[in-house]
């Protein structure tokens, strides 16, 4: 078993009593893994992803990451090795500007001043967005906006990356782009998200979330080719495949 | 509606300026910070019939103006918002005061109207003082000298917060009130039936935004404590620009500066 | 209602920089003491959220003007008394660097006369006992136009006194008062009821947004009573000052009256004070005020205008070769 992994086994989570929004869900991840969790508006993707990075811990199951169970002792051990991308950036970026944002992280786990520099450098130059340094973020566009969210997180050098619908509001070249700097990062990737082209592009594994239970999972090819599968859960046919 | 896009124009306008590559702007920020409230300190302390003395406070917003290469436009643009509350206060002292206290070519110039031309600059010269703290320095590095100067760090990071969301709320605020106005046409503002909604929705999902910030920072390992970035920049030449203002100001709130430099001449 | 820094004086301006100071300080402590990292967020974008709503132009039903909000009431009915007015301060500090909305000197003032009563009067003292048995609809709109008309009405009060304090205005403080109340009875109204849609509105869509709905008094050394004691003390103090400068002083608060400045209730400006009291005796000796005598006001005026463009011209002068050096200096850099 490789180092890296996030082990979830019969994870059970309700908003209020009666209405269970995820049921029994199990699946391990490790890395070099990229996992599309896909499914129609209301599946349960963002709250899977929002149980993962500790954001509400009244879950039945267990979440392991790395061998270390999530609980409230562990949360800050384990979100240091754990990246969450949200869907809005407006929220992700807090700070006045992008290097006070990227470095907010590293400040908040008391690395030094020059390390956090460092830090900012790294993670600028791995979504290629050295020269937006000082720019204020109600400057940026769209696709800036979400660049710098993940520099945000990358700053962490974490060791998974979960992310929320991120192509969303996203034009062609932007989204190009992102499923490029993506591919670059290989530890392991959770990409929530129902714009299955993207999914194609970035992920090699497809769990299939309806009604908050996983009714699929297996290669993003065997999964996303499935016409019958797919429209049996709310979704269509990635686009790309209907031009061939 | 342009309401909003003024006020959006306005801080980003200041935000860019103050963030230009000038000397003045580099000070540190507490330097023109106090610099600032000294000027205003000592400008307000004027007497209310001392308008000469008063005149001779122009210097301070002249000097940085220049050097701080700054729109003298933008700033006149400025004063309207606390200049007409100025004026109204000051407007009937030449009803009140009618004590002759000059004569010039003949004409008699009560009290009334000394104190109120004085109470009128004033308002001038406080809000072109303030104009050119912010027009030189970013609100990073108000923030920055606040937190040395020890107010709590609960209170800077709020103001840094604000910041960053106001453009944001503006734009959602004008938003929804085009969107509203678009179905009722005719009405200049929002009719008393949907004072409660929309104004709600409005906080709802500010207050749902506030979530998920709050979830953002979480994340990134925030417990309650907010750094702020050390600064290391020197200018040179900022502690002398510092004295002499100091003491340049002073003098000039002691002596007449404009007669007595005219009296040499004379 | 924002006060100008041109309207007040040092004293003044000092005396309610450290009255809202204290408030700060109690407020800063009680928030820290909740010990709650979500507040810091939710007073952020609270505060961006006030700031954008006071743009809102509100149609008030049977005139054809409009209303605004100021927002004290609103928020302390959101976040409590005390994230509340920090948040105040905040919103009012950025409305004065950005958009010369009040002044740095009279920042004091300010947030004295709109959030400390709105906050601390409006949500501790008129909202939070409405709130403490069952919330109504009725006990809402209720709690929000006494408030809101209660604390405007208690705000304008101190701009007036403020304002006559500082000696600036030839008006008499009771034509001015009589001016400044009832235009903020009808503009505290229609805040109030504004205040009460919005929160109505929120008690049906989100009630444990409220803040003290069916809160016990369950507070620890630092109970309710005490900081109200507390507030009605520093409150009545000064209201005592500034009433003391009025009274004394209809003229206003001259320069030559050292012996004020030396009294311990200025102690916060006294340094200041002191000093540009001090200058002003030593300058007693030149002939200055020459405005006073018609005699020599002709020659006085050339000189004046005379030293006025020397002045300028040196001034304007310096500030281009300032900038010639620098200039010249990043070139070589």
């Amino acid at each position: 078993m490789s180092h890296i992994h996030i082990d979830v086994e019969n994870l059970i989570y309700a908003y209020e009593k009666d209405h269970q929004v995820l049921k029994d869900i199990s699946f391990f991840a490790e890395e070099h893994d990229a996992i599309g969790v896909v499914g129609a508006n209301g599946a349960g993707k963002s709250t899977l992803l929002k149980l993962l990075v500790g954001l509400d811990l009244n879950f039945k199951g267990s979440i392991r990451v790395e061998e270390i169970p999530l609980e409230k002792e562990t949360l800050g051990k384990i979100r240091e090795r754990m990246g969450y991308v949200f869907q809005d950036s407006e929220a992700q970026l807090f700070m006045t500007t992008v290097e006070e944002d990227v470095a907010f992280a590293p400040r908040n786990y008391g690395l030094s001043e020059g390390e956090v520099e460092k830090r900012v450098t790294y993670a600028l130059e791995k979504v290629h967005i050295e020269h937006l340094r000082k720019k204020p973020i109600y400057k940026m566009s769209g696709g800036e906006k979400k660049l710098a969210s993940i520099a945000t997180i990358l700053s962490m050098t974490p060791d998974i990356i979960l992310m929320d619908e991120p192509s969303v509001a996203l034009d062609p070249k932007n989204r190009r782009n992102l499923i490029n700097i993506l591919n670059e990062f290989d530890h392991l990737k959770i990409i929530a998200s129902h714009d299955l082209d993207f999914i194609m592009d970035t992920c090699n594994r497809v769990i299939l979330l309806d009604g908050g239970e996983i009714v699929e999972s297996g290669s993003t090819d065997e999964i996303l080719k499935n016409e019958e599968l797919l429209e049996m859960h709310g979704l269509e046919l990635p686009l790309s495949l209907y031009r061939k | 509606m342009s309401k909003f896009n003024q006020a959006i124009y306005e801080i980003q306008n200041l935000d860019t300026i103050s963030k230009e590559d000038k000397w003045v702007n580099h000070i540190h920020p507490l330097i023109k910070l106090f610099l600032t409230v000294y000027y205003i300190g000592l400008v307000v302390s004027f007497q209310k019939y001392d308008l000469e003395g008063l005149c001779g406070m122009c210097i301070y917003p002249i000097f940085v103006f220049i050097i701080g290469e700054l729109s003298w436009k933008e700033a006149i643009y400025r004063l309207r918002i606390v200049l007409p509350l100025v004026c109204i206060v000051g407007i009937l002292n030449p009803f009140f005061d009618t004590n002759s206290i000059a004569e010039i070519g003949g004409i008699a110039i009560s009290g009334g109207v000394v104190s109120m031309v004085t109470l009128m600059i004033k308002g001038i010269f406080c809000i072109l003082a303030g104009y050119l703290l912010i027009a030189t320095t970013s609100i990073e590095e108000i923030c920055y000298g606040l937190r040395k100067i020890h107010i709590p760090k609960i209170m800077v990071t709020q103001i840094l917060l604000i910041y960053r969301y106001i453009f944001l709320l503006l734009w959602e605020t004008k938003r929804i009130t085009q969107a509203y106005a678009l179905r009722a046409p005719g009405q200049k503002g929002i009719h008393i039936k949907a004072w409660g909604p929309l104004v709600g929705q409005l906080l709802l999902r500010s207050m749902d935004r506030a979530q998920e910030v709050y979830e953002s920072m979480c994340i990134r390992g925030f417990q309650g404590e907010f750094f702020i970035r050390k600064r290391n920049e020197k200018v040179k030449g900022e502690f002398i620009y510092f004295i002499a203002f100091l003491i340049i100001l002073l003098i000039c709130r002691i002596y007449p500066i404009f007669e007595v430099i005219g009296g040499f001449f004379l | 209602m924002h006060m100008a820094d041109a309207l007040i004086v040092p004293a003044v301006a000092g005396t309610m920089y450290a009255a809202s100071a204290l408030a700060a300080g109690v407020s800063v402590r009680k928030v820290k003491m909740e010990n709650d990292s979500k507040k810091i967020p939710v007073m952020g974008v609270m505060g961006a959220f006030v700031f954008a709503t006071q743009m809102i132009n509100f149609t008030i039903p049977g005139t054809g003007s409009s209303g605004h909000l100021c927002g004290g009431m609103m928020l302390s009915a959101i976040l409590g008394p005390y994230a509340g007015f920090l948040t105040m301060i905040g919103v009012l500090l950025v409305q004065c660097l950005f958009f010369a909305d009040g002044g740095l000197l009279a920042l004091g003032c300010n947030v004295w006369n709109m959030a400390f009563y709105g906050c601390f009067v409006g949500a501790l003292l008129i909202w939070k006992p409405m709130m403490k048995q069952k919330v109504t609809k009725g006990k809402i709109i209720a709690a929000s136009m006494i408030g809101c008309i209660l604390t405007l009405q208690m705000g304008a009060f101190s701009v007036c006194l403020e304002t006559l304090a500082s000696g600036v205005s030839e008006l008499p403080f009771v034509v001015f008062l009589a001016t400044m109340q009832p235009i903020h009875l009808a503009i505290g109204a229609v805040e109030g009821l504004i205040t009460s849609a919005v929160l109505v509105f929120i008690h049906e869509a989100r009630p444990e947004l409220l803040w003290g709905v069916g809160e016990k008094e369950s507070e620890g050394r630092f109970s309710l009573k005490k900081t109200i004691g507390i507030l009605a003390v520093v409150a009545a103090g000064i209201g005592g000052i500034l009433s003391l400068f009025a009274s004394a002083f209809p003229d206003g608060l001259e320069w030559s009256m050292e012996k004020v400045a030396g009294t311990a209730e200025l102690e916060a400006t006294g340094g200041i004070y002191d000093l540009v009291a001090s200058i002003q005796e030593k300058t007693a000796f030149l002939p200055d005020y020459a405005l006073k005598s018609s005699d020599s006001a002709a020659g006085t005026s050339i000189s004046g205008i005379v030293g006025a463009a020397i002045v300028v011209l040196l001034c304007v002068g310096l500030a281009y070769l300032f900038k010639f050096f620098q200039k010249g200096k990043t070139k070589e850099a």
